[in-house]
């Protein structure tokens, strides 16, 4: 009874991954090629949050022109850094990779003492997989008809404004601060564990405004549940045609955006570290990749901005950008 | 009513599309399997089988990846009844009588019990969704943190109420467990508490690996103790299914268990962790005999059970109107809907009527095939349970083990358990019980977190608790609760007082 | 069994619950522990709660339910101090960890251990873990490790796809390229069954002889 049971759900999960499992079957071509085993992404994230899904996106298409399966493992804990520094610690060797994020290469030097890793030495930058612009979402009922005037409540409103966040080394978190320190203002920082609850609380009118990425908020702001004030790019996202830039709402200096980039550990052999840069130039070239992506609300970085030079470098300005802001706001805290 | 009604044939045309049906199946059937193993949840599994539907129509891969999740409830009440593993948090009820009903030889019963009421609360509670699951979750927005610390204050007096021993010690495993609970990164100013610098605790204690620890290891080396008695204990299997009398005696307890787990399921803030807290809490008080709860009362399996069934139900709604995932799994399902291009929120219902009411559709009948693939699997697992113990426990040992590192791939979470299981152990030498500690550690964690919520927004006036009608209205639910608990042991002499049956 | 003890415990004069006293110290030890590692933690106001307060007033709750036990201790009678096996708890933790230190590398200050994935930790885990009892047999632990690692390694590697490494980290390196990991992984699997099912039939080929024997002499 058991065995035949057992015989049929093996039956019936080869069918229905029948896909994902003729690119196992079929083993690498050449002896010495890389890759002949499947590689490794670690996304320091839980499944089906904004970066899983970015990395699971890339991955997909990634695994078409290496030949070789992508697999994701998430590696969850302390900001992202759990994830990280274990991938950090792995054999240079191009079978296991992560997906960085603005929190883990850029925010977590100021927010974590004992962090293990240098986001600027301790890897081999592979390339930008993808942004995700912030927007500045309010409760709908919000008194202030446009950024400005919403600016003026928030910094003569002082303590008595709710700002929420989704945890210290959240990108709410840390893009919250930013724009605080930014405008001068000092709300009440109201904590979350997630996304999730803080936007449930915003659209119900108990916190007042909090900024967080497209993906998470998007929906809402279409449905009218909550409203936006900017989106902090140059230019308008596709998928909020109607909410005006940071820019254009007249907020000069409040430019930001959640990244995501691709890894390596430091050291891997050259040709490695070409056919991954390859791999992941392809995916981003490819159409439905692209589309599936910008669906979202994300942003595909132009080829100038995404190679690993270019990553190195963006790395090291978050970093100078992160440092200050949120060693003060964390001081503070404490 | 005409709307419901074309409404849910679209739904069902959707849905008896021949490989939705066989999607909804292999869900099903995956979710069962997971849910059995202990400790190998349907996070990890919709995690690792996301890829497999990218071929899939994002209907078909939804329908499935459900299944998974609520067929991973009905799997998981088979190990809590048969091995006392509680594999998440709401299962955790289940052990108290179904464990003892599968020790005095009525382990089919349980199970029969435990599948019957969870397809008539499923079924329930997809008509609920399906008829008012919109106007309601408008009705969950009211839910501030005032209100849900009051909840989270509610479910603790559940705990000393369901506990069968003495109060004090009860009182005590809970604080205890909140206290685990805190272990780990403060939220609000990421400082470490209790943590001792170790790298494997910033990130707090995981429930399953506490659980899993203090219920099957603990389970296993109590076992180990007196081998003699078990094994003929075991050998007795007694009638496979319900009978007549034992449906109707469970009739009630579903009923009530089904509406209880409903209305806390739509609640956004996880409110469906104290479903089956509650079920047990209401049967255990209008029972006429109360002290036969904890010794494999047939109710306290049926009403948990169908709570917890149709809180799993209902928890789709704050994800399918508001696009806000009220617990992990649920996170997980949007991050699916959105890789397949489906962006959940309020326009779901009403831009994606064929995946919304195909979903709804799906999921009865995924109640119905559950009820279908369990009743029949009932015989099997009670015939594992004829297995000799020396030959049980080491693969409950590795399927534990197993499933433990599945989690987060770490070793230190396989040794955790050990831990967990001497402390649980020692527990039970002490006579504690280890349920209120694990209910503690549940709700504790989100206690505090409502509780500097509601303070900070409130800024620091605890009369805001008060103020509110809600929030005053649980407090008094609670406090007559804890009152109704007490008062038994206090009208006996004095020398009871700590100790009420 | 309780019953006689209880009944001697009442005559014993200034401890009446032996259990509640010894449980009441434990639950003090551990109130008085918390409030020692929670002790640097701020506190915080009402208005913005630090990390410290909520461990520090559980830590008072825990001791003032451990006091209670205690006093409870001398006041009433309870139940005696129950009897605890080692063998059990030290055996089960030792196979437990077998299994975590086994599974990857797992460094442990200056120690490393090599990954030797699932095929060597299910079955340490299963006969280190069978001996917890006395009436273990060696054999049937192995023939059980044998069929299990290689049902486990079926349903947890190839079915549901849980990133568990299988194999020993050397031997993929070794045999990277040659061989698909799935196509390993079933052919080592279907091995491990044989070798089970080999050892079976032996120990009931074994069995039987005896019984055999046994049964002609009655008739005779």
């Amino acid at each position: 009874m058991t065995r035949t049971l057992t015989r049929r759900l093996a039956g019936l999960a080869l069918i229905a991954g029948a896909a994902a499992g003729l690119g196992l079957a079929a083993p690498g071509a050449l002896a010495d090629a890389y890759p002949q085993r499947p590689i490794t992404m670690v996304v320091p994230f839980a499944a089906g949050g904004p970066t899983d899904v970015v990395a699971r996106i890339v991955a997909d298409h990634m695994s078409r022109t290496l030949g070789q399966q992508v697999v994701i493992e998430n590696v969850t804990g302390a900001g992202g850094t759990t994830g990280i520094t274990r991938a950090a610690q792995a054999a240079p060797d191009g079978y296991t990779i992560m997906m960085g994020h603005m929190g883990t290469h850029g925010a977590a030097p100021a927010l974590f003492k004992g962090l293990k890793y240098d986001p600027a030495t301790s890897f081999d930058p592979i390339g930008m997989a993808a942004g995700t612009p912030i927007v500045i979402v309010a409760k709908k009922d919000f008194a202030a008809p446009d950024l400005k005037a919403f600016l003026a409540a928030v910094k003569s409103g002082g303590a008595s404004v709710n700002q929420a966040h989704a945890g210290v080394g959240s990108v709410s978190h840390s893009t919250g601060v930013l724009f605080d320190s930014i405008i001068g203002a000092k709300p009440t920082l109201v904590v979350y564990r997630g996304t999730g609850p803080a936007l449930n609380d915003l659209m119900a009118g108990q916190v007042d405004f909090m900024t967080d990425q497209i993906v998470n908020v998007a929906p809402q702001i279409n449905g009218g549940t909550i409203k936006a004030y900017a989106i902090a790019t140059p230019e308008r996202s596709p998928a909020l045609p109607n909410v005006p830039t940071t820019k254009e709402a007249g907020l000069d200096n409040y430019e930001v955006s959640a990244w995501n980039a691709v890894f390596a550990p430091k050291g891997l052999p050259k040709d490695v570290s070409a056919a991954l840069v390859n791999a992941l130039g392809k995916a981003l070239e490819d159409e439905s990749t692209r589309k599936r992506i910008l669906d979202l609300g994300g942003t595909v970085p132009p080829t100038a901005e995404r190679g690993p030079a270019a990553l190195q470098k963006l790395v090291e300005s978050e970093v100078a950008r992160w440092t200050p802001v949120l060693r003060a706001a964390v001081d503070g805290n404490n | 009513m005409s709307d419901l009604v074309s409404n849910l044939g679209l739904g069902f045309s959707i849905a008896l599309s021949l490989q939705n049906l066989a999607l909804c199946f292999l869900g099903c059937l995956v979710g069962t399997l997971i849910g059995v193993l202990p400790g190998v949840g349907p996070i990890a599994t919709i995690a690792m089988l996301l890829p497999i539907t990218f071929g899939l129509d994002p209907v078909g891969a939804l329908i499935m990846l459900a299944g998974i999740y609520y067929g991973a409830q009905y799997g998981g009440s088979t190990t809590a009844i048969l091995v006392n593993i509680p594999g998440e948090a709401t299962s955790v009820i289940t052990t108290l009588d179904g464990h003892q009903m599968a020790r005095q030889g009525r382990a089919g019963i349980a199970l029969g019990i435990a599948a019957i009421g969870s397809f008539c609360a499923g079924t329930v509670a997809t008509m609920l969704i399906a008829a008012i699951g919109a106007p309601l979750t408008r009705l969950a927005l009211v839910f501030g943190p005032a209100e849900y610390f009051a909840l989270m204050v509610m479910g603790l007096v559940f705990a000393v109420v369901l506990a069968r021993g003495s109060i004090l010690k009860a009182v005590a495993m809970i604080l205890v467990g909140i206290l685990l609970a805190t272990v780990g990164t403060d939220l609000e100013t990421g400082q470490e508490r209790l943590t001792f610098g170790l790298a494997f605790l910033t990130d707090g204690i995981d429930f399953s690996v506490l659980a899993m620890g203090l219920f099957g290891i603990a389970e296993i080396l109590r076992n180990l103790d007196h081998t003699e008695t078990r094994d003929v204990v075991r050998q007795h299997i007694g009638r496979l299914l319900p009978g007549r009398a034992e449906l109707r005696q469970a009739a009630g307890p579903i009923l009530r268990g089904t509406a209880i787990g409903s209305t806390l399921g739509i609640l956004p803030g996880n409110g469906a962790v104290l479903g089956p807290f509650a079920a047990y809490t209401v049967e255990k008080r209008i029972a006429r005999d109360p002290s036969r709860f904890g010794r494999g009362a047939i109710e306290g399996v049926a009403g948990p059970e169908s709570a917890n069934n149709a809180g799993a139900q209902t928890s789709f709604i704050p994800l399918l109107t508001l696009g806000i995932p009220p617990n992990a799994v649920m996170a997980l399902m949007v991050g699916a809907m959105t890789i397949h291009g489906i962006v959940p929120g309020p326009g779901v219902m009403t831009k994606n009527p064929n995946l919304f009411w195909g979903m709804i559709a799906s999921m009865w009948l995924g109640n119905l095939m559950l009820l279908i693939i369990n009743l029949p699997l009932v015989g099997v697992w009670v015939r594992l349970l004829k297995v000799p113990y020396r030959l049980m426990f080491p693969a409950i040992l590795m399927f534990c083990a197993i499933g433990i590192y599945s989690i987060n791939a770490l070793p230190t979470d396989v040794m955790l358990i050990a831990l967990f299981g001497l402390i649980g152990y020692a527990l039970i030498k002490f006579g504690f019980e280890p349920a209120p500690l694990l209910l503690g550690f549940v709700l504790g964690k989100l206690m505090e977190e409502y509780l500097r919520r509601a303070l900070t927004l409130s800024r620091g006036d605890a009369m805001v608790f008060l103020e509110r009608p809600i929030c005053a209205g649980l407090f008094a639910i609670s406090i007559i609760m804890l009152v109704a608990a007490l008062t038994p042991s206090l009208r006996r002499s004095r020398d009871d007082v700590f100790s009420e049956a | 069994m309780s019953e006689l003890n209880h009944g001697r415990a009442s005559g014993r004069g200034l401890v009446r619950g032996p259990q509640s006293l010894v449980a009441g110290i434990g639950l003090v030890a551990l109130a008085l522990f918390g409030f020692w590692a929670s002790g640097d933690l701020p506190q915080g106001t009402l208005r913005a709660m630090g990390p410290g307060l909520m461990p520090r007033w559980l830590s008072v709750g825990v001791g003032i339910c451990g006091l209670g036990l205690v006093l409870a201790a001398f006041l009433k009678d309870g139940e005696p101090l129950a009897r605890a096996a080692w063998r059990g708890p030290v055996v089960v933790t030792l196979a437990i960890f077998a299994f975590a230190v086994t599974i990857r590398p797992f460094t442990f200050g200056s120690v490393t251990m090599p990954g030797l994935g699932l095929i060597v930790a299910g079955p340490l885990a299963v006969i280190v873990g069978g001996f917890a009892t006395p009436e273990a047999r060696l054999r049937e632990l192995v023939i059980l490790a044998l069929f299990l690692t290689a049902g486990c390694m079926l349903l947890f590697g190839d079915l549901l796809n849980l990133p568990i490494p299988i194999f020993p980290v050397a031997v993929v390196d070794a045999l990277s390229g040659t061989l698909s990991t799935r196509t390993l992984l079933r052919l080592a699997a279907g091995l491990l069954a044989v070798g089970g099912l080999a050892l079976l039939f032996l120990e009931r080929a074994q069995r039987r002889q005896p019984v055999d024997v046994a049964h002609h002499s009655m008739t005779t």
